[in-house]
């Protein structure tokens, strides 16, 4: 944690069985999201084996590594493919333990719950594993459910790796570099902090009804606010978007977005690259003709 | 809805990454041709807007939270095409900033949430606003668009899921993606966002046209009908010729049982059940019209018909608000997207 931006989210100390409002919640959801983002700044600029290579080829790599993980078919290789995440991300100074945790509880999480059922003899019938009824576990479910499980984390703890591990900015200009026009990097250039700076100020207005509440609101109260709120941040973006136009005028903007800083590939870039080609034959390699299915 | 990677296969991803390049390069000469070089900052604030909208727990009954995507209301001040591209890149940078939604899923998701939800949304909204809608009408047809469009679109993210088993499995028929078929994912997903998010959906972009329409109604501005319904018959048209998807669904939809299935599968029919089952005869059980033997030809002609009749009752509504309404032009028609 970046030590300014402890205080982010940090929600006040609570009495046991207290219910926080939804302001607060709120308030301190948005407050990790941007902690999140500052922090992944500060990580990429912090030494490493992928913050040491060149942005355009990281976002191949990524490109590279969903496909070839979703033409994986057996669970051994999937299984692979997300131990080698793992050994990346401690080759990255990533804290495997935070970095696994992250990937579980997003998106591991979630692959859980959506494919449970599938694990059962209601979806998937066969030889019962655990006896539970209609809910029985059966052998091909759960190697139907594992499979989509590693796939999904092998694919988001890549993504993930690669998000923490190179800076936005970085990202924009590998997008340019790779041929993106210039209009669309720009804008996403924008959104980001624009987002950043709505963030702030609906945390803010967060902030500020909470410190105004004696009580949490019933939830009508609460919805009329929130939406209120809503059209305020509506109102906000489109008139913003003439003042941002105007100055992005005053500063000279003709429509081209130069950059001061060129990317050169290095040998390192272009030994990741081969690995990662010769790591992707293999995979399919082996994932066809090893673990047939 | 954000779909992660690894639910789709490489058949699925592939077709609709491939899509939504052509689309983006439309949406973008549309907004070009308007907004000029104004794009750039109106088109990053709509889509921070779009990713914000995301980040507000809304309380919804029974105590917990929800958020809604926006992408109906973004179509209604900007215009579908702008929220194509707001709605877009707020999924850009949700999936590389964010990690929220796969890389290589990011066709579905552009497809399911940019362009269904906005364009169904959007449209329903223009059929049953009309051109000078008064308060009442306006925010109506807000809701029924933003419930319609959020539907709709959570029924193309469960046509995605539901054809995995179907494109690719194992030599013994285990599916290698998403696991669920047709007649378990579409319902799944679309009965979740009829209930729920639906509802949810609807409540916040009525409060906030509500909102917009007392304080700024200039950023309401409606655009002249005949464009857009144009589009809305063809999307329309294409939706129809596209419903024999459905008949290659095996087995009925999960909690759709007939008495005959329920006592095939638990040996017995619950007695009111039975007792209610038999009150109202459809006169067209299983979308089949009786009149027609082959399914592909009966499906689609049951889908011309029910979308004739869901569009006789909208065209309904809207002429009877309409009458309510006083005809009371909140703004004055202009040009949009």
């Amino acid at each position: 944690m970046i030590p300014a931006l402890a205080h982010i989210g940090e929600a006040p100390p609570r009495r046991r069985g207290s219910v926080r409002s939804l302001a607060r919640r709120t308030a301190d959801a948005i407050g990790h999201a941007v902690a999140e983002v500052l922090e992944n700044d500060e990580l990429a600029s912090g030494p490493g084996l992928m913050q040491a290579l060149d942005p355009r080829f990281k976002l191949v790599s990524i490109v590279a590594f969903a496909v070839t993980a979703s033409f994986v078919h057996s669970l051994p290789v999937l299984i692979a493919l997300v131990l080698a995440t793992m050994a990346l991300a401690a080759a990255s100074s990533v804290s495997v333990t935070s970095f696994a945790g992250k990937v579980w509880s997003s998106a591991g999480l979630f692959a859980l719950l959506v494919c449970a059922p599938s694990a059962t003899a209601w979806i998937t019938p066969g030889a019962v594993l655990v006896p539970l009824g209609p809910a029985s576990i059966t052998a091909p479910g759960l190697l139907i459910a594992s499979r989509l499980i590693a796939r999904v984390i092998a694919g988001a703890g890549f993504g993930l790796l690669v998000i923490w591990t190179t800076r936005w900015t970085d990202v924009l200009r590998a997008l340019s570099s790779l041929g993106v026009p210039d209009l669309v990097v720009a804008t996403l250039a924008m959104t980001q902090k624009q987002i950043m700076s709505l963030l702030r100020t609906v945390e803010n207005m967060h902030l500020a009804r909470e410190s105004r509440m004696l009580s949490t609101g019933s939830a009508t109260e609460n919805r009329g606010w929130v939406v209120d709120r809503m059209a305020f941040v509506a109102r906000r973006s489109m008139k913003t978007a003439d003042d941002v136009y105007d100055a992005m005028l005053a500063r000279g903007y003709s429509g081209a977005m130069p950059s001061l800083i060129d990317l050169r590939a290095t040998a390192r870039d272009w030994a990741w690259m081969a690995a990662g080609v010769t790591a992707c034959v293999l995979v399919l390699g082996i994932d066809r003709m090893v673990f047939p299915t | 809805m954000h779909i992660p990677d690894g639910y789709l296969g490489p058949q699925t991803y592939a077709v609709l990454d491939a899509a939504i390049v052509p689309l983006w390069m439309i949406a973008g000469a549309r907004i070009r041709k308007t907004l000029k070089a104004r794009q750039v900052p109106m088109m990053a604030l709509a889509a921070a807007f779009s990713f914000v909208i995301m980040m507000f727990n809304v309380p919804v009954p029974g105590g917990s939270t929800g958020h809604a995507v926006g992408a109906v209301l973004i179509a209604i001040l900007l215009g579908p095409w702008a929220a194509v591209v707001a709605v877009s890149i707020a999924l850009v940078v949700q999936a590389l900033v964010f990690a929220d939604g796969g890389i290589t899923a990011i066709g579905a998701n552009v497809v399911n949430m940019a362009v269904i939800m906005p364009f169904v949304g959007f449209y329903l909204y223009r059929l049953v606003a009309g051109d000078r809608p008064g308060f009442g009408r306006r925010i109506v047809a807000a809701g029924i668009g933003a419930w319609v469009g959020i539907v709709a679109a959570s029924i193309a993210a469960g046509v995605e899921f539901g054809l995995q088993p179907l494109l690719s499995h194992t030599a013994s028929g285990q599916p290698l993606y998403a696991p669920y078929p047709l007649a378990v994912a579409v319902p799944a997903m679309a009965l979740e966002h009829m209930l729920f998010f639906g509802p949810l959906e609807a409540v916040v972009t009525m409060g906030i046209v509500a909102v917009l329409a007392r304080q700024d109604s200039a950023l309401l501005d409606m655009k002249p009908a005949a464009r857009p319904l144009r589009w809305l018959w063809a999307a329309l048209a294409a939706l129809i010729l596209l419903t024999p998807i459905g008949v290659l669904a095996t087995g009925t939809a999960w909690g759709e049982w007939s008495a005959a299935q329920l006592k095939g599968a638990l040996g017995y029919v619950p007695a009111g059940l039975g007792r209610v089952g038999t009150l109202w005869t459809a006169s067209m059980p299983a979308y089949m019209p009786p009149f027609i033997a082959n399914p592909l030809v009966g499906y689609l002609v049951a889908a011309a018909l029910g979308a004739t009749l869901v569009v006789g009752v909208a065209w309904g509504l809207g002429k009877l608000l309409s009458r309510k309404d006083g005809s009371t032009p909140v703004d004055p028609p202009s040009a949009r997207l």
